[in-house]
């Protein structure tokens, strides 16, 4: 008995499972009987104990290089090290289907562990949809794509990863993806629940809202590091190229954005309910469109991608997810209706409006470009591509406008904003702007499209910095150091500015895209020793080529110094490396020197013996800022997301009978609580339901119960 | 204890009403440039991409006064490559048919004879190709096609 066959058994069973979890939470839910709901949990538990069990299975296999396994076989050698061995758990397509589920079983034992805080009548349910896309994923696996088949006779070495997943970036960055795409499915579930029976109340919203907010979190982490990667290894200057791959890891991450500010709307006035379980499933569906993608070959790439036979059954579940959702939303639609109504465009809701808007439009773009091919053969016969000329020209204005929505938007009221208040909160942001316009094209940039651009980033980014300023001041007047003041906001009031943190992260990484999309320089030159290639201020030496081999590899490096105003800066080595087995793919070793804001990125094209190299040169401005912006963005986003402290709470109308009538007076919609204060002050506090325990915007009235001052009432530094 | 306050809000009783020409106007005014964008950039940007017979049996006007993208094999001892110039002539096949491509610029890593390219750029109706653009087709990210 192989470890392998532990594995095909663990998977068997994990099915198994899955099945009757599925069941057995269905039947609990709709009879009523609560055995069931917990026998449920328990399966549910049990299928990520077997396919922990799978799991660990295949990683031995790795480890011990049991080459009868055909999986382990293509993916690995002896010769790998042992961190590569195990990132070939996922090199391919059967372990990364495994690797899929084994997430989706972690999250769903993550999500039963925590459930005590979720609604409870939606438990069951949540539960059936996240196993039955399991069972999917296991049926993929113990049928079409086995990791675990064997080979009749188990050859003495293997084939080995392929040399472009040999980087320390390969061992991040595909994992990270898949369990991307894999983390919708849970925001999905909730509103699959939802839809059933019919309960969409603020405790869901909240549950659903921090789930998008982890899968968000966890698709801009890999998209980040997708970037990172290709920037590194790639060697063609950029960080982006909007190939087939790309968008469909961008696509649910635009439609997951959307949704985390249209659910704002829904929280405070209860509105645009189909909107916002249209983009949860929309997400989804995206993601599993985007896994899918990856491995059908149905749009030719420049990747090309195996041409497997998981294709149609992926495409099947597609669309029995859109079937089903569907049917779902026609069925429900009568309890979606929106408790509220619009006011006025110049509002908060109204900013979110065009945001989604524009969000979506960027989607379908991008959408529409990635299929354009299957499009064009369709309707006319003839396939037809477009490449990103056309992403860049549709998405670029678009992405300024949300740029500015995204500084507009926190400076508006609810409902309707008075143009006294807007144009007194615009003033600050719009100096900067204006600025940013004036001063750029005196500094001798003259491209009209990056000005507007630039000056798009710093409005926002005034507003930004503008708002953080506001709440600080309040908080300094109070006696608090700024530095205090500035924690004390993000700790307080993690929604709204940890969302400022984001904002500002993406203005940044805008900024560094603008730079380094207008303001690229690329040279090319064939240099002998002591010949120069000067680009753009630096000057590049060459000195000659030093090639050494190492057991399984054998590798070229260029020595170059960068010279700059007669000063030199600094010595680097670009090379190439042959990985044995692969020595017809030679993979770079990218020079990437950052001196301020702008990369000297230098790759070696070519080589002839010791003394001559073809390099190619890009000098990348704002670059830096891309990476910068984005790790604001995920901090920000992790801020948004961690827990608050739990506040003290009492019952409505047992202690503050007095509170409570008057919450009742209002639609029914306010509860009353004591909010403790670091001190020990209370504060009674009538708030909105579903608004507890998160900023205190929502907050009606306060009145202090101790004698004495609590600024909590006072903090709040929106005009 | 100081009493709290809350204004009612609104009357319930209020009747529905549509959504305000303000919203209907913005939200036109965005689709439609999202809507003219896409269009207008589709018209602007999109390439023909053809296999090599495919462009060879290219009757209509638009094969040679375009952009076209076309994929092929390169063929074996086709490849002649001026370091002078930088340019790289090359022959890239598909089934029975070949076609002659004249490309400038640096070859990408892993192009030799006998892998699948796709090369961007204008054709004539005849002598070679001239490639703006020249891609290989990468390795598979997720395992190699079964006949490679």
């Amino acid at each position: 008995m192989y470890f392998s066959d532990v594995g095909s058994i663990a998977l068997i069973l994990a099915l198994g499972f899955a099945v009757y979890t599925v069941v057995v939470a269905v039947l609990g839910a709709t009879r009523g009987i609560a055995p069931l709901v917990t026998s449920a949990k328990r399966s549910a538990l049990t299928v990520t104990f077997f396919l922990l069990v799978a799991a660990s299975a295949l990683i031995i296999s790795f480890l011990i290089h049991d080459f009868g396994v055909s999986y382990v076989q293509q993916e690995s050698n002896l010769a790998m090290p042992w961190y590569f061995t195990l990132s070939a758990f996922y090199g391919g397509q059967e372990g990364s289907l495994l690797y899929w589920a084994l997430m989706l079983s972690i999250f769903s034992a993550v999500f039963i562990f925590t459930s005590k805080r979720a609604p409870q009548a939606l438990l069951p349910y949540v539960m059936a949809t996240l196993m039955s896309v399991e069972v999917f994923f296991l049926i993929m696996l113990a049928i079409v794509s086995n990791p675990f088949v064997r080979l009749p006779v188990a050859p003495p070495d293997g084939r080995g990863l392929n040399p472009l997943l040999m980087d320390p970036g390969m061992l991040v960055h595909p994992p990270m993806l898949l369990m991307g795409y894999m983390s919708f499915s849970l925001p999905f579930a909730f509103a699959v629940a939802a839809l059933i029976t019919g309960k969409l109340n603020s405790d869901w919203l909240r549950s659903i809202r921090r789930w998008m907010l982890v899968a968000w979190s966890i698709q801009t982490t890999g998209l980040l590091l997708g970037a990172w990667w290709a920037y590194h290894v790639l060697g063609w200057g950029g960080y982006w190229g909007w190939d087939p791959v790309e968008n469909a890891a961008l696509l649910p991450w635009l439609t997951a954005t959307a949704f985390l500010h249209s659910t704002m709307v829904q929280e405070r006035r209860g509105m645009l309910k189909v909107w916002n379980l249209g983009l949860v499933i929309a997400s989804f569906a995206l993601s599993i469109f985007g896994t899918f993608e990856v491995r059908s070959g149905i749009i030719s790439s420049v990747h090309s991608f195996a041409y497997s036979a998981v294709g149609p059954y992926f495409l099947t579940f597609l669309a029995i997810i859109v079937v089903f959702s569907i049917v779902l939303f026609l069925y429900r639609l009568p309890r979606l209706r929106p408790e509220q109504e619009f006011d006025s465009v110049i509002s908060r809701e109204g900013a979110f409006l065009f945001n989604n808007l524009l969000l979506v439009g960027v989607a379908f773009a991008t959408f529409w470009g990635t299929i354009f091919p299957i499009l064009s053969e369709a309707v006319r016969r003839q396939t037809m591509t477009v490449g990103p000329p056309f992403y860049n020209h549709v998405n670029g204005p678009l992405f300024v406008l949300l740029v500015l929505a995204m500084g507009v938007g926190p400076l508006l009221a609810w409902r309707r904003t008075s143009s006294r208040a807007l144009w007194r909160n615009l003033l600050v942001p719009a100096i900067a702007a204006a600025a940013c316009a004036i001063i750029l094209p005196l500094a001798g940039i003259s491209n009209v499209w990056a000005n507007i651009a630039f000056a798009a980033c710093s409005f926002t980014a005034g507003a930004i910095i503008y708002e953080f300023w506001r709440g600080m001041r309040v908080r300094h007047s109070h006696g608090e150091s700024y530095f205090l003041a500035f924690n004390m906001l993000l700790a307080r009031y993690r929604r709204r500015y940890g969302g400022y943190l984001v904002h500002l992260g993406l203005v940044l990484l805008a900024v560094g895209v603008i730079g380094s999309n207008f303001f690229q320089v690329e040279r090319d030159a064939v240099l002998k020793p002591g010949q120069s290639l000067n680009v753009a201020g630096y000057q590049l030496t060459f000195l000659g080529n030093i090639a050494y081999t190492t057991p399984g590899m054998d590798a070229v490096n260029s020595q170059l110094q960068i010279w700059q105003d007669g000063r030199l800066l600094r010595y680097i080595y670009p090379g190439r490396q042959f990985y044995q087995n692969f020595d017809n793919q030679p993979t770079s070793q990218i020079s990437i020197t950052t001196f301020g804001l702008t990369d000297v990125y230098v790759f070696l094209a070519d080589w002839q013996g010791a003394t001559s190299a073809t390099i190619r040169v890009f000098i990348n401005p704002l670059t830096p800022l891309v990476w910068l912006g984005g790790l604001l963005m995920l901090a920000g986003g992790i801020i948004c997301w961690w827990p608050e402290r739990r506040r003290l709470r009492i019952p409505v109308k047992e202690t503050y009978a007095e509170g409570a009538a008057l919450a009742n007076k209002g639609n029914g919609d306010h509860s009353v609580g004591v909010e403790v204060g670091p001190s020990g002050e209370g504060t009674l506090v009538v708030a909105r339901v579903g608004d507890w325990s998160e900023e205190n915007k929502n907050i009606v009235s306060k009145a202090p119960l101790s004698h004495r001052q609590d600024t909590g009432a006072t903090e709040e530094p929106t005009a | 204890m100081q009493p709290a306050l809350i204004v009612p809000e609104e009357v319930s009783s209020r009747p529905r009403k549509r959504l305000p020409w303000s919203f209907l106007i913005a939200g036109i005014a965005i689709l439609g440039a999202v809507a003219y964008l896409v269009y207008a950039n589709t018209q602007a940007n999109a390439v023909y991409y053809m296999t090599v017979s495919e462009l060879k049996s290219c009757t209509s006007l638009a094969c040679t006064t375009q952009s076209v993208r076309v994929a092929g094999v390169v063929q074996a001892g086709t490849i002649v490559r001026n370091d002078q110039t930088q340019t790289v002539h090359f022959v890239i096949t598909q089934g029975v048919q070949a076609l002659p491509v004249v490309y400038s610029g640096i070859v990408p890593d892993i192009f030799r004879p006998g892998i699948e390219v796709v090369v961007e750029g204008h054709y004539s109706g005849h002598g070679a190709f001239q490639a703006l653009t020249l891609l290989t087709k990468c390795p598979s990210k997720f395992q190699a096609a079964p006949n490679s």
